[in-house]
C-alpha cells in the first residue's frame, strides 16, 4: 500500500503540473485549452528530436521547454484571437472546438509522420528507498523538478508584483483594468508559462514512462480531471487535486485493472462535482 | 486638466448620456449632481475607458483620450473609483493596496499617507478584501487609486452603502487630499456632503447637463434645494 501511495504522489505531481497550466488559462481568460497534450506531446518530441541530432541532454530539455512557451504563444496569438472577441460561455465554447482541432491537426501530423517516435530520458543509478519502498531514481527527479515548481509558482503569486497582477485579473477583471493592469498581456503570459509547464510534464514524465505520439489525448483527459476536480482556476486545487487522484489512479490500477482505473478515475470527479461543484478549492460564482 | 466635448454614450446604441460638455481644472473639486438613473455612472465608465462614447471627445491634459482602454487612461494617472468597488476579494487589503501602484513599486511614502487617511486599512491589511464591511471597501477602493499618485480622481458615488458617519469621514479624507493639490471628480447623490467638500457642480438629468455653477450658486438655486437637498 505504502508504493501504491508514493507512486500516486509521483503521477499526483505530474497531474497538478498539467492541471496547474489549464486552470490558470481558464482562470484568467475563460479559455479552456483541449491542445494542452498536444503541446506536451509536441515538446517531448522537440527533445526527441534534439537528441536524435545528437544535442546534449540539458540543452535538449531546454529546447523542448522554449518549444512548449512557442505553442503557448502562438496559440495566443493566432487561433485564440477570435476567441478573445467573445465574453462568457461563447467564448469557452469556442476555445473548446478551435483547441480540440489544433490537437486534431497536431495528432494528425505525427501519427502520420513518426507513429513511433517516444521520448524516454534515463535517469542512471539504482532505486532508492524511501519509506521501505524502492523508489526509481526517475520518479524521484522527476518529483522533485514538480514540488521546485510548485515552489516557484508559489512564491510567484504570492510575492511578486507581476504574479500579483496575473492574480488580480483573475479576482476581477475589470478591477485589474482600473488599475492600468493590461489583461491581455497577462493571458499571453500565462499562455507560455502553460506551454512551459506542459513541457515539463513532457519531460519529467518521460523519465518514469516514456511519451509517445500517441499521449496527447490522454495527457489532455487527465489535465481536465484533475483540474475539475481542484476548482478552476486554482493552482493549490490543482495540486491537491493532482495528488488525489494520482492516487486514487495508482491504487485503483493496481486492486482493478489499468483500464478500469480510468473510470474509477472519471467517477471520482463526477462525485467531488456533485458535492462541491466548484471543485476542491473552488471558489462559487 | 479634463475636458468632455460633445460627448455621448451609452449601451447598444441606445445613448444614456447626451451631448456633455464639461470641466475640470487641475486642484479643483467638481461634482456631479444627479438622481439614480440621471446617467452618473454611465458617463464616468465612458470617460474613463470601460465603454467606448458614441461621440465626443474626452482630453485629458490636452491628450485625446476618448476611446483608450481603461487599463491605459489607469497608467496615464487618471483614476476610477467605481461605485461596485472591483476590488480583489480574495486578496489581502495589502495586496490590493500595493497593487495600485502597479507596475511601479509601491511608494512607502504614499501607503503611510493612506493608511493615515484610513487607518481602518492599517488594522485590516491582512484580511482578505472580500470578506471586509462596505465601507472598508470602499476605504480601500480609494486607497488602491491613491497608490499610484494619481493627477485625477474620479470617484462614483464615493457615499454608497456608508453609514451616515463613514461617509462623513469619507469626505473628510477626501477634504485632507483635497489640500495636498489632488483634483477630484465625484458623482454623489448625497449632494450635501459633496457640496461641501466641492469647489463646483454640474447637475444631470436624463442624461443632459441641466444645469452648473459653484457649489454657493448651485446650494443657493431654489430648484436644487427642493430636488437633491431636503430643504423647501
Amino acid at each position: 500500500m505504502t508504493a501504491n501511495i508514493l507512486d500516486g504522489i509521483v503521477l499526483g505531481l505530474q497531474f497538478g503540473l498539467l492541471a496547474a497550466g489549464l486552470t490558470l488559462i481558464y482562470g484568467l481568460g475563460g479559455v479552456l485549452n483541449l491542445a494542452h497534450g498536444q503541446v506536451a506531446v509536441t515538446s517531448a518530441m522537440m527533445v526527441a528530436f534534439a537528441i536524435d541530432a545528437g544535442v546534449p541532454g540539458l540543452p535538449a530539455v531546454g529546447l523542448g521547454l522554449l518549444a512548449g512557451g512557442l505553442v503557448g504563444l502562438f496559440l495566443d496569438l493566432t487561433i485564440l484571437r477570435p476567441v478573445y472577441r467573445l465574453r462568457g460561455e461563447a467564448r469557452v465554447l469556442l476555445s473548446l472546438l478551435l483547441t480540440l482541432g489544433v490537437s486534431f491537426i497536431v495528432d494528425g501530423f505525427l501519427n502520420w509522420r513518426y507513429p513511433m517516435k517516444a521520448l524516454t530520458l534515463h535517469i542512471g543509478g539504482g532505486a532508492v528507498e524511501i519509506l521501505g519502498v524502492p523508489m526509481r531514481r526517475g520518479s524521484l527527479v522527476a518529483s522533485a523538478i514538480a514540488l521546485v515548481i510548485f515552489a516557484g509558482l508559489f512564491v510567484f503569486f504570492r510575492f511578486t508584483s507581476l504574479g500579483q497582477a496575473v492574480r488580480s485579473v483573475i479576482e476581477d477583471e475589470e478591477g485589474a483594468r482600473l488599475v492600468g493592469i493590461y489583461p491581455k498581456r497577462m493571458l499571453r503570459l500565462i499562455l507560455v508559462l502553460s506551454g512551459v509547464l506542459a513541457a515539463v510534464v513532457a519531460v519529467t514524465r518521460s523519465m518514469v514512462t516514456p511519451v509517445n505520439v500517441q499521449s496527447g489525448l490522454s495527457i489532455t483527459v487527465f489535465a481536465l480531471i484533475v483540474t475539475v476536480v481542484g476548482g478552476l482556476g486554482n493552482v493549490a486545487g490543482a495540486l491537491l487535486a493532482g495528488i488525489i487522484l494520482g492516487i486514487v489512479n495508482v491504487v485503483a490500477a493496481d486492486l482493478i485493472g489499468t483500464y478500469i482505473s480510468l473510470i474509477i478515475l472519471l467517477g471520482a470527479a463526477a462525485v467531488t462535482i456533485l458535492i462541491r461543484p466548484a471543485g476542491l478549492l473552488g471558489v462559487k460564482e | 486638466m479634463l475636458e468632455v466635448k460633445e460627448f455621448s454614450a451609452g449601451y447598444q446604441g441606445n445613448d444614456v448620456v447626451h451631448d456633455l460638455g464639461f470641466h475640470v481644472d487641475s486642484g479643483e473639486v467638481v461634482m456631479i449632481i444627479g438622481s439614480n438613473g440621471a446617467g452618473k455612472t454611465t458617463l464616468f465608465r465612458a470617460i474613463c475607458g470601460l465603454l467606448s462614447p458614441s461621440s465626443g471627445r474626452v482630453l485629458f491634459d490636452g491628450d485625446d483620450i476618448t476611446g483608450m482602454p481603461a487599463e491605459r487612461i489607469a497608467r496615464l494617472g487618471m483614476r476610477f473609483v467605481s461605485a461596485e468597488r472591483h476590488l480583489f476579494p480574495r486578496m489581502t487589503a495589502r495586496e490590493n493596496l500595493l497593487l495600485g501602484a502597479y507596475p511601479g513599486r509601491p511608494d512607502p511614502e504614499t501607503l503611510s499617507i493612506v493608511l493615515d487617511l484610513f487607518p481602518r486599512l492599517t488594522e485590516r491589511r491582512g484580511q482578505h478584501a472580500g470578506t471586509m464591511s462596505g465601507g472598508e471597501q470602499q476605504m480601500l477602493a480609494i486607497g488602491r487609486a491613491l497608490m499610484s499618485k494619481p493627477r485625477l480622481l474620479v470617484l462614483d458615488e464615493p457615499s454608497t452603502g456608508f453609514a451616515p458617519l463613514l461617509a462623513q469621514a469619507t469626505y473628510e479624507a477626501l477634504g485632507a487630499l483635497r489640500k495636498r493639490g489632488l483634483t477630484v471628480l465625484v458623482a454623489e447623490q448625497q449632494v450635501p456632503l459633496a457640496m461641501a467638500f466641492s469647489d463646483r457642480g454640474y447637475v444631470l438629468e436624463n442624461g443632459f447637463i441641466r444645469l452648473q455653477g459653484t457649489s454657493e450658486e448651485l446650494a443657493a438655486n431654489p430648484g436644487i434645494r427642493s430636488a437633491y437637498l431636503g430643504v423647501t
